[in-house]
């Protein structure tokens, strides 16, 4: 069978593909930051119920008033990214959402139900008491199951020779749950969005944007505990991950490609440097190697992307039907939004000096 | 076809964006009028220093912000995924189009997120002024939203210039843009009144209640104005065919219609309502009951707008179903199958015509249709199709003569696959039994009468003037044709110059036993007066003829006629027969002697196929007459395609001619001039649903041609070798040359019709000669030139010039012999063997005086009693 007869015709884009590559790059970046503070943040706040305790419940009251901003985020820095996924690979990611579109669609409906029930963890955090750990298993298992739905899609969209399972499965339920990378690629995110999330807690004590009566000495501890042993793990799962990839694609992280194999190098370096900078409970050092050690994994991701996509296609073959007035439409008003946005966190944060 | 389909069956036919969309629609707008709402209020209390009312506002802005940011703002990200699912390619057209818009739209997102908490969490504990104006960023912020998604919704009813430029703005500023805006920010407004309600409701504080209850009212209220402008300028604004498909043509948007004109002034009049000083409780209740006013009112309103779209989702640009329009003519070129992808084959076999059927509903018609569900649901529509050949030329007719459906893209095997699979599939028929049975030739008993070529003196030729009368025995919804039978005679003296006798004999006619009482057969007596105000006792035609009885002299033809005789297929034993016996005598006036006997056929069927379409079987032994399934099934059909109430009046008891208003020359009606003539009218309707046929079938389809059908009127030898077409045309080329006619008559409606045929046995609608049914008719001397041996069987488009060169009317040189009584009736020309009720059946006479089934004056003797040597009737008569 020929499987690259079953990708569609991409449609034309107006500006050439590394204008929307780079707004990619860029706003998955925001969404992952933000979406790692929501989901590790939900996964270190179970965790602290678990264990219990004063200050172990204070955390997890923080994480409660913070919990709706960061699912409004993430959700909201999502928007973009996949916006810019569908212009450069929609071929590919419309295809392997209608395969799995009953899970797929599910999200819509599972997210609106953690997001409510974030508020109510939130909003009734004192008067749910035990209850409150139950709201929160409801909320953060919805997110564990979407993250793992994403990365069924994400994986499905790059191999185009599984898609013939439609063919005896229209119904929309398939998964790509067979796939040797799934799991270490799920866990991949969801360990790093632990330690991601308590580097965000740290920084929150760090910086006094504490609203319980969290110890933030406690709070940068608990943060950087949570993100030197995520990361620990995290190096021995992203290596099962990258031993999970099939060889055309691992090996250009090995040797067949300079910049792959660069950026695993570099990476490597990173992980090791940030057990290390963890450790000495560096926060400030730690937050700026993070965002690059982020940087790195998401050229990787992308990389990656591009090496189970080779046989079939490259973004750079999509037709370009040249209209640049409306990306300089959208770059005034990306403009004009980040002033404004800009101006508004200045008032809000004058007003809590105010109170303060 | 290029991306992959859900199959959904029950939950397909967009039910789920509705589901979405409609209740997204509802709180997004709300998030846009809502944040005026706020710092309005806000602003109020302020001035009059209110604590209370500024309380008020900052419950509210918790309600709103978790309804508009959490279920307004998950539902709109539920949209985006919806149809992605559901429409990936129009999704993809979108999103690429308009790609910068989108993400113009995203950073106003964020800053209506960024804003609202900062709003609601700073509420009280922000300096007034910088509160105010992150109330007022939220608000600027939501509108420009509302402003983008906007311009890339009404994109897709409207597209304007941007078909032809392809420019971004052109298709965001398109014309239903500024009007749309205007609605849509009144909506805006009327909603943060109307979701106002709801929070005011539960103020303990009665007198900051009741004057919250005010304010919302009239927030609610005094926009409706900007409201219905814009929503005028829209209708206004909108392009002629989307609006005829609103308010005309679209079978699925009336109710919603409906439902619009009650539902504004009732939601106007509910918040009006809700200005008056009411009991708490009431107001609760009420208010609740508002908000769901109002998601009726927009679901309703969001249905028009999406159905008034069809069949497109973007307008000229994507069909519904995902086909663009430009892929069309490579897809009817080549087929769907060769062109799409995610087919499970690439051609059709015996053993997949099925599943491709299915694969191919999913992706031509699941869009728009679910299986079973509670949108558009496809089984009511396709019950009445009990077979394959129906639901095909449905299928072929789509999008043809309403606008709101899209053709069927694919080849007439394809088409054939899907027709297959909703027939079996969805409607459970067994394929492998034929849908009109296969009849089998039976020879009836039939005696010939006797002939003495030596003694006797007269040779009686008796026919029926047409080779077959077709009845519509549909009496109590309509009528087309009624029971009326032309029997003819001329008596001939024999001698050495015969002679034609009219003087002095009375010629009688008697139908076969069985045949006499056609009054028990059909309900046409009933319905007579209603249908042709003609008060008819039982059993009597409509020129006074019974059954038995005497032909009248018609001087002028020299020949003898009974017309009209009320004839039908049926005899007393319940079976079909379409070709009943009449024994027809000469008598001496004087004497009573008995001068000749002869028998004929009356040819009268009711094998006429609207069922194969209209659904409801056959009424009669399985292979004819009219159901009362199919009768009201063919007016439901007119009903809903003409705007008449055919069904309601049959149902109080007036069934209508069809004619009464359809023209037509051959029963002297002359109708409703503005319309098309009845032959021009069904055949141009139906041969859109008719095209490509090969040979007779789309004839057969509705006329008792069937080879092997009951009656297969044509019999002649003629059929051995020719077919309907031959002298017809195909159904294109026929009903064309109908509609061309009525065209060049300035009838509006011919173009409708004509625009989906194009001719088959001549290249161009050019070559095509306009007729005038029953009266310019395919004439014999057309192959037969000079009455010689046809040298061509082509007898089509070069027609007769008047009614008096029928064939049927037609008398030979002399004026003597009409062409029939030596050649028999129309389609039964001598010899005529191919009766499916006996070998002999159409050849009484030319059995009884020559004895063979040659045209009578083979050998001349029958009638000269010496050899003539002149050729008196026609060329060519003496085979010389």
């Amino acid at each position: 069978m020929d499987f690259a007869a079953l990708i569609p015709t991409p449609d034309a884009i107006p500006v050439d593909w590394g204008w929307f590559y780079v707004l990619l790059m860029v706003t998955f970046l925001l969404h992952l930051l933000v979406m790692n503070a929501m989901l590790g943040g939900g996964i270190i706040a179970l965790f602290s119920l678990f264990q219990g305790g004063e200050q172990n419940n204070l955390l997890g009251k923080e994480v409660g008033y913070k919990l709706p901003y960061t699912i409004a985020f993430a959700v909201n820095m999502g928007v973009a990214p996949l916006l810019f996924v569908q212009v450069l690979f929609g071929q590919f990611i419309y295809s392997s959402s209608v395969m799995m579109a009953v899970w797929w669609l599910s999200i819509i409906g599972l997210l609106i139900l953690a997001y409510y029930a974030a508020y109510i963890y939130d909003f009734k955090f004192d008067a749910l008491q035990g209850l409150r750990t139950l709201v929160l298993i409801f909320s953060v298992g919805i997110l564990l199951f979407i993250g793992f739905m994403f990365s069924n899609n994400m994986t499905l969209m790059l191999q185009p020779e599984k898609w013939v399972a439609y063919l005896s499965n229209p119904g929309g339920t398939l998964l790509n749950a067979e796939d040797p990378t799934l799991w270490p690629r799920y866990l991949h995110f969801v360990i790093g969005a632990v330690a991601i999330a308590g580097l965000f807690l740290a920084l929150v004590g760090h910086f006094g944007f504490t609203k319980s009566k969290v110890d933030p000495a406690t709070l940068i501890e608990r943060g950087m505990s949570y993100f030197t042993k995520a990361t620990i793990i995290q190096i021995f799962i992203g290596l099962w991950f990258l031993v999970a990839l099939p060889k055309e694609v691992m090996m250009v992280f090995m040797g067949k490609s300079a910049y792959g194999t660069a950026l695993l190098t570099i990476g490597l370096v990173l992980a090791v440097a940030l057990v290390y900078f963890g450790l000495k409970r560096n926060l400030l050092l730690t937050s700026v190697v993070a965002l690059i050690q982020m940087v790195v994994m998401i050229l990787m991701r992308d990389l990656a992307r591009f090496a189970y996509l080779k046989p079939y296609f490259h973004p750079a073959d999509l037709q370009v039907t040249p209209e640049y007035s409306p990306l300089i439409f959208f770059l005034v008003v990306f403009a004009i939004g980040l002033v404004l946005i800009g101006y508004m966190i200045k008032l809000a944060l004058g007003c809590k000096k105010e109170v303060a | 076809m290029n991306y992959p389909v859900w199959d959904l069956t029950t939950y397909g036919g967009g039910f789920l964006i509705a589901l979405i969309a409609i209740v997204h629609v509802l709180v997004s707008h709300f998030a846009v009028g809502g944040g005026l709402f706020l710092v309005t209020l806000e602003k109020k209390a302020y001035r009059e220093e209110n604590p209370a009312l500024l309380d008020y506002v900052k419950k509210h802005s918790k309600f709103f912000m978790l309804l508009t940011m959490v279920f307004g703002g998950m539902t709109g990200v539920g949209i985006w995924w919806t149809i992605a699912l559901l429409n990936p390619a129009a999704t993809s057209s979108l999103i690429h189009i308009f790609v910068f818009g989108w993400a113009a739209e995203w950073v106003f997102f964020v800053g209506e997120i960024v804003a609202l908490f900062i709003y609601y969490y700073t509420f009280g504990r922000m300096d007034r002024k910088n509160h105010l104006i992150i109330g007022w960023i939220y608000f600027i912020c939501a509108w420009m939203s509302l402003f983008l998604i906007n311009g890339i919704i009404d994109f897709m009813l409207t597209p304007g210039a941007w078909i032809e430029n392809h420019n971004f703005w052109s298709g965001f500023f398109n014309p239903t843009f500024w009007p749309s805006l205007v609605f849509r920010t009144g909506l805006s407004l009327v909603l943060c009144g109307v979701f106002g309600f709801v929070t005011a409701a539960f103020l303990k504080n009665d007198k900051l209640r009741q004057n919250l209850m005010r304010t919302c009212a009239a927030w609610a209220a005094l926009p409706f104005g900007i409201m219905l402008i814009g929503g005028a300028w829209y209708i206004k604004a909108l392009p002629e065919i989307p609006k005829m498909i609103i308010f005309e043509k679209s079978p699925e948007i009336g109710a919603y219609l409906t439902t619009l004109g009650w539902f504004v002034p009732i939601l106007l009049l509910t918040c009006v309502f809700m200005a008056l000083r009411l009991p708490q409780s009431l107001q609760k209740y009420m208010s609740f009951a508002v908000i769901a006013i109002a998601l009726i009112y927009f679901g309703a309103f969001e249905f028009v707008r999406e159905a008034g779209r069809r069949p497109f989702i973007i307008y000229d640009h994507m069909y519904s179903n995902q086909v663009y329009v430009d892929d069309v003519p490579k897809i009817q070129q080549a087929g769907f199958l060769a062109n799409a992808k995610w087919m499970s084959a690439k051609e059709i076999t015996t053993d997949n015509q099925l599943q491709i059927g299915a694969e191919l509903f999913r992706y031509q018609c699941s869009a728009c249709h679910s299986v079973g569900g509670l949108l558009n649901d496809i089984t009511p529509l396709v019950k009445k199709y009990d077979n394959v050949f129906g639901m095909d030329a449905k299928l072929n007719g789509l999008g043809k003569l309403n606008p709101y459906m899209p053709h069927f893209f694919g080849n007439a095997e394809e088409r054939n696959a899907l027709a297959s699979y909703i027939v079996s599939e969805i409607n459970g028929i067994d394929l492998s039994i034929p849908a009109n049975p296969v009849v089998e030739a039976k020879e009836l008993p039939l005696e010939i009468p006797a002939f003495n070529k030596d003694k006797d003196e007269y040779v009686l030729l008796a026919w029926n003037n047409l080779g077959m009368h077709c009845i519509s025995d549909s009496d109590p919804y309509w009528v087309l044709l009624p029971p009326a039978n032309d029997l003819f005679a001329q008596l001939v003296k024999r001698g050495d110059s015969p002679e034609i006798i009219t003087e002095g004999v009375e010629i009688r006619y008697a139908v076969e036993k069985g045949f006499e009482f056609p009054e028990k057969q059909v309900r046409f007596w009933e319905f007579a007066d209603e249908i042709f105000g003609a008060e008819l006792r039982p059993g009597v035609g409509l020129s006074g003829k019974r059954l038995n009885g005497a032909l009248d002299l018609d001087a002028e033809k020299r020949a003898y006629e009974a017309s009209l005789i009320p004839v039908v297929p049926y005899p007393s034993d319940g079976s079909f027969n379409p070709y009943p016996i009449f024994t027809v005598t000469a008598v001496d006036k004087d004497s009573g002697e008995i001068l000749a006997t002869t028998k004929t056929v009356a040819p009268t069927s009711t094998e006429m196929g609207c069922k194969n379409c209209h659904g409801g079987g056959w009424r009669v032994a399985g292979v004819a007459g009219f159901t009362d399934d199919t009768s009201l099934d063919v007016l439901a059909a007119h009903d809903k395609n003409s705007g008449t109430n055919l069904v309601e009046r049959a149902k109080n008891g007036q069934p209508m001619l069809c004619q009464s208003c359809h023209a037509d020359p051959v029963l002297g009606t002359e109708g409703n001039p503005e319309l098309l003539n009845f032959p021009a009218a069904i055949h141009g309707w139906h041969a859109n649903f008719l095209t490509d046929r090969e040979g007779m079938d789309a004839c057969v389809a509705c006329h008792p041609s069937r080879p092997d059908g009951p009656s297969q009127c044509f019999r002649s030898h003629h059929s051995m070798f020719m077919d309907c077409t031959n002298c017809h045309g195909t159904m294109e080329d026929h009903a064309l040359s109908l509609l061309k006619k009525e065209q060049e008559a300035g009838k509006k409606g011919a173009a409708r019709l004509m625009a989906g045929l194009k001719p088959r046995n001549v290249d161009s609608l050019e070559q095509i000669n306009g007729r005038t049914p029953w009266i310019n008719m395919p004439d014999c001397l057309n192959c037969h030139e000079d009455f010689q041996m046809g040298m061509t069987v082509d007898a089509f488009n070069t027609w007769t010039d008047g009614a008096d060169e029928l064939f049927r009317n037609r008398h030979d040189m002399m004026g003597a012999m009409m062409c029939e009584a030596c050649h028999g009736s129309t389609h039964a020309v001598y010899p005529a063997t191919n009766n499916k009720l006996g070998a002999n059946r159409d050849s009484i006479q030319p059995l009884q005086y020559q004895g063979n089934d040659r045209p009578i004056g083979n050998p001349c003797t029958t009638c000269h009693t010496v050899q003539p040597e002149f050729e008196g009737h026609h060329p060519n008569s003496l085979r010389l």
